[in-house]
């Protein structure tokens, strides 16, 4: 059969990009940080990875969440990484998390026009504690208390506008990403799989991952 | 993106021991979007015999509901049921009628001979090409990943109850890897005397 497969078209997998189309999440409480990712990776509609890890170290205490092209972000987080490593050896202390925002503000601004990257950097540092900044697609860079990102997150706008809290605990930071993150997988094609949490204080980082039926539950029969 | 890939589907139909089996996944979606999980695409064209249409959601309705419309009148003039390998037939010249504007479905086709109540299955391309096997069909959004399990987990002479299980695990293991297919499932499992429809558990994602 003369399908598009057989012009020369190829099918749609082999012609589309590997996209962490994503929810990613981040919230500051009293003491540090807590951020959240699903773990689904699509080329096309196809999911290439199930349980891809969207949470990336730049330091021990400073951790990125990727979205948008894969390979753009894998590429400016390595180059991030790579540019925090030398500069800590040469500071002789950790990094600030500004310190590394800016230099992902700086990639993500300079090459605007060739990459797709949305970046969220959060992390602890002895300076100003917690912090969450969010670098989105164009190259801004802003602080915030909390942030979303990701093509799932414009279905959390609501929830976390009503359920934010300014001093919340650590377990209610997880519980609130966690929720956040489970409800844009209920409606984001692009976004699913298992539920990745990170917490990030002065004692360092501690990952959480959430399976099956540890996800939270929303009313499912309509 | 495809315009068979705008709203996404799963659906695959297996031969049995005297029995077929008919499965489809619930979501209604635009791209990424979910807007619903309880979204039918398999449809009753006879006591044994089912349509199963996955592709673009306005043809799936409008493909159905003309269907039957044919179907009833054909049961009118000759005052039974229709053959599934009629049926098959019926379903091909209607898209095919649009041949240089077609509906985006790709049906399939699952039932029991009124008569002899053999087992039958039959696929078809949007614009009518039949194809009817001996084993199992599979249309969709995620059709590689389906054929992947079928061929797999399929074997002759699976007894109804088999049969369920191993339909629901080929299409469960399939649309969990296609980010617009899933958010639900059902089953309908068709034997001479009865149909027995159930619904999966499935991940939400």
């Amino acid at each position: 059969m003369l399908g598009p497969e057989m012009l020369g078209f190829g099918v749609e997998w082999m012609n589309s990009e590997v996209s962490t189309g994503t929810t990613i999440m981040a919230t500051q409480y009293d003491g540090g940080v807590v951020v959240g990712a699903d773990s689904r990776t699509t080329t096309g509609s196809y999911i290439a990875n199930r349980v891809t890890d969207k949470l990336t170290r730049i330091t021990d205490y400073i951790y990125c969440c990727r979205s948008g092209s894969a390979a753009d972000t894998q590429a400016v987080a390595d180059l991030v990484k790579y540019q925090i490593d030398f500069h800590r050896m040469e500071m002789g202390k950790e990094p600030l998390v500004k310190t590394v925002a800016n230099i992902f503000k700086q990639l993500c601004y300079d090459y605007r026009d060739q990459i797709t990257a949305g970046i969220i950097v959060a992390g602890w540092d002895s300076k100003d504690g917690g912090q969450v900044y969010s670098v989105p697609i164009s190259g801004m860079l802003q602080r915030m208390p909390f942030t979303i990102g990701g093509s799932g997150s414009s279905y959390l706008y609501g929830y976390v506008d009503a359920n934010f809290k300014p001093a919340m605990t650590k377990e209610q930071s997880l519980q609130f990403v966690a929720n956040s993150v489970s409800l844009a997988m209920n409606r984001d094609g692009s976004s699913g799989g298992i539920i990745r949490l990170a917490s990030i204080s002065k004692d360092g980082v501690e990952r959480h991952v959430l399976t099956g039926d540890k996800v939270p539950k929303f009313y499912e029969d309509y | 993106m495809s315009i068979l890939a705008y709203n996404g589907a799963a659906i695959m139909a297996m031969k049995g021991k005297n029995c077929v089996a008919i499965a489809a996944d619930r979501r209604f979606g635009v791209q990424a979007q979910t807007i619903s999980t309880e979204f039918e695409k398999i449809f009753e064209m006879g006591p044994q015999l089912f349509v199963g249409l996955p592709g673009l959601a306005t043809d799936v309705q409008t493909v159905f509901q003309r269907l039957k419309f044919r179907l009833n009148i054909y049961e009118l003039r000759e005052n039974r049921r229709i053959k599934p390998k009629t049926f098959m037939s019926m379903v091909s010249n209607l898209l095919y009628e649009r041949r240089f504007g077609p509906y985006f479905v790709e049906p399939v086709i699952a039932g029991l001979d009124p008569v002899t109540s053999e087992p039958y299955v039959a696929s078809m391309d949007l614009i009518g090409c039949p194809m009817e096997t001996n084993d199992f069909v599979v249309s969709g959004t995620c059709s590689e990943q389906m054929y992947g399990m079928c061929e797999s987990l399929w074997e002759p002479n699976l007894e109804p109850d088999d049969l369920f299980e191993t339909i629901s695990q080929a299409l469960m293991n399939a649309f969990d890897r296609d980010a617009v297919s899933g958010w639900g499932a059902v089953v309908y499992i068709i034997e001479k005397d009865k149909v027995t429809k159930r619904f999966l558990k499935t991940r939400q994602d």
